[in-house]
């Protein structure tokens, strides 16, 4: 590896058992949204700089995930993520990943230390704006934006996004 | 309104010399067996938890050590993160157990000092205002930001976060945390007791 990759990853672990000590298991679930309100706007520029708009996947079942790179649970949940989208290429169904508050290179030294390159859009939101219009409190925080472009359900924490319940709800969405 | 209390005080049991998991951590439990506190074997680091009412709530010491590590490898200068980590701090985990949903207010948990008053924390936008009073970058300023407990949040089954609360108060200082939620209508209240401030080393 590396001296610069190197110390990306000390200086990105910097502190962090504190944060991961005794965190609670990822859940298995996901949160109905009986109000189904339209997901906001999100409009924002990937790691290749290439613009992503919710509003051009209506008719797809969109998972949003934000997430930042200290986050411990945001670190564990994401392998599973991948694992979904894997799982469900060729469906209907598009995760992206919102990074909060972080610059490209701080995500490419975390992505390197990943087992796998993640098979989804990893945006970016260096300024933590769009947070305000999603109303989120805390990371990690994750919509499922069903087919029509509304929030479907919601999870607030980590989670096993490949476990068969949450797959399950998801695929329940990508029915016609 | 009803109450769960954390009890290690001289009633804990130990358990100790158990397998596999268990083995890094030494472990009290309560009579009641709902509340426990804990030591890491490897780190020093003790934890506080009680599981009451549909919710779950953990206090785990924060080193200094670790408070100026990781908000300096954030963009912090070592004085600022002296501000922080000079203050006792705790990881602090809420987690929904229960099938209601949960809403708490950091501004309605108090903690108390021996026989004084209850005090409010400090929550997100306060230590906002001191950041850009000492001119502390934007970036090192969302990541604080993001790394302290929500001040106002809504759980449902299953949902859970953690985050950052500070005392100031003396290392090795002890005090009992009282933490208001709401669980559907019902107003409900936890208080975390003898919680000890980490020490500058553990």
């Amino acid at each position: 590896m590396k001296l610069r990759s190197m110390m990306g990853v000390l200086l990105m672990t910097a502190g962090m058992a504190a944060l991961a000590a005794d965190l609670p298991p990822l859940s298995h679930s996901l949160t109905a949204q009986a109000a189904q309100t339209p997901a906001p706007m999100l409009a924002l520029k990937d790691l290749d700089d290439q613009p992503h708009d919710l509003g051009s996947l209506k008719g797809k079942v969109v998972l949003v995930n934000f997430w930042a790179t200290w986050c411990p649970p945001c670190r564990r949940e994401m392998p599973s993520m991948d694992r979904l989208a894997r799982k469900l290429a060729g469906t209907p169904f598009v995760a992206l990943a919102v990074d909060i508050g972080e610059d490209a290179d701080t995500i490419h030294t975390f992505i390197s230390q990943l087992d796998a390159t993640p098979s989804f859009p990893i945006l970016l939101d260096p300024h933590a704006r769009i947070m305000q219009t999603w109303k989120i409190s805390g990371l990690p925080t994750t919509y499922l934006i069903d087919s029509q472009g509304r929030i479907a359900y919601s999870a607030v924490g980590g989670r096993e996004f490949d476990h068969p319940e949450i797959e399950r709800q998801v695929r329940a969405l990508l029915k016609p | 309104m009803s109450e769960g209390r954390v009890r290690n005080g001289p009633g804990r049991t130990h358990v100790g010399n158990v397998p596999c998991l268990l083995l890094a951590m030494s472990l009290w439990m309560s009579a009641a067996g709902a509340t426990e506190t804990s030591r890491d074997a490897e780190t020093g680091l003790e934890s506080w938890q009680a599981d009451t009412h549909g919710i779950q709530v953990r206090l785990t010491q924060i080193s200094p050590d670790q408070a100026r590590a990781f908000y300096q490898a954030r963009g912090f200068t070592p004085e600022q993160a002296e501000d922080y980590a000079s203050r006792c701090v705790f990881m602090t985990v809420v987690r929904n157990i229960g099938t209601l949903p949960i809403e708490h207010r950091l501004s309605d948990w108090r903690y108390v000092v021996g026989d004084g008053p209850p005090r409010t924390l400090r929550g997100k936008a306060e230590w906002d205002a001191v950041w850009v009073r000492r001119g502390v970058a934007e970036a090192a300023r969302i990541a604080f930001d993001w790394a302290q407990f929500p001040s106002t949040q809504t759980f449902h089954a299953g949902d859970w976060n953690q985050g950052m609360t500070t005392y100031p108060l003396p290392r090795g200082s002890r005090f009992n945390l009282i933490v208001n939620w709401h669980a559907g209508d019902a107003e409900r209240r936890t208080t975390l007791e003898n919680v000890r401030c980490a020490d500058e080393t553990p």
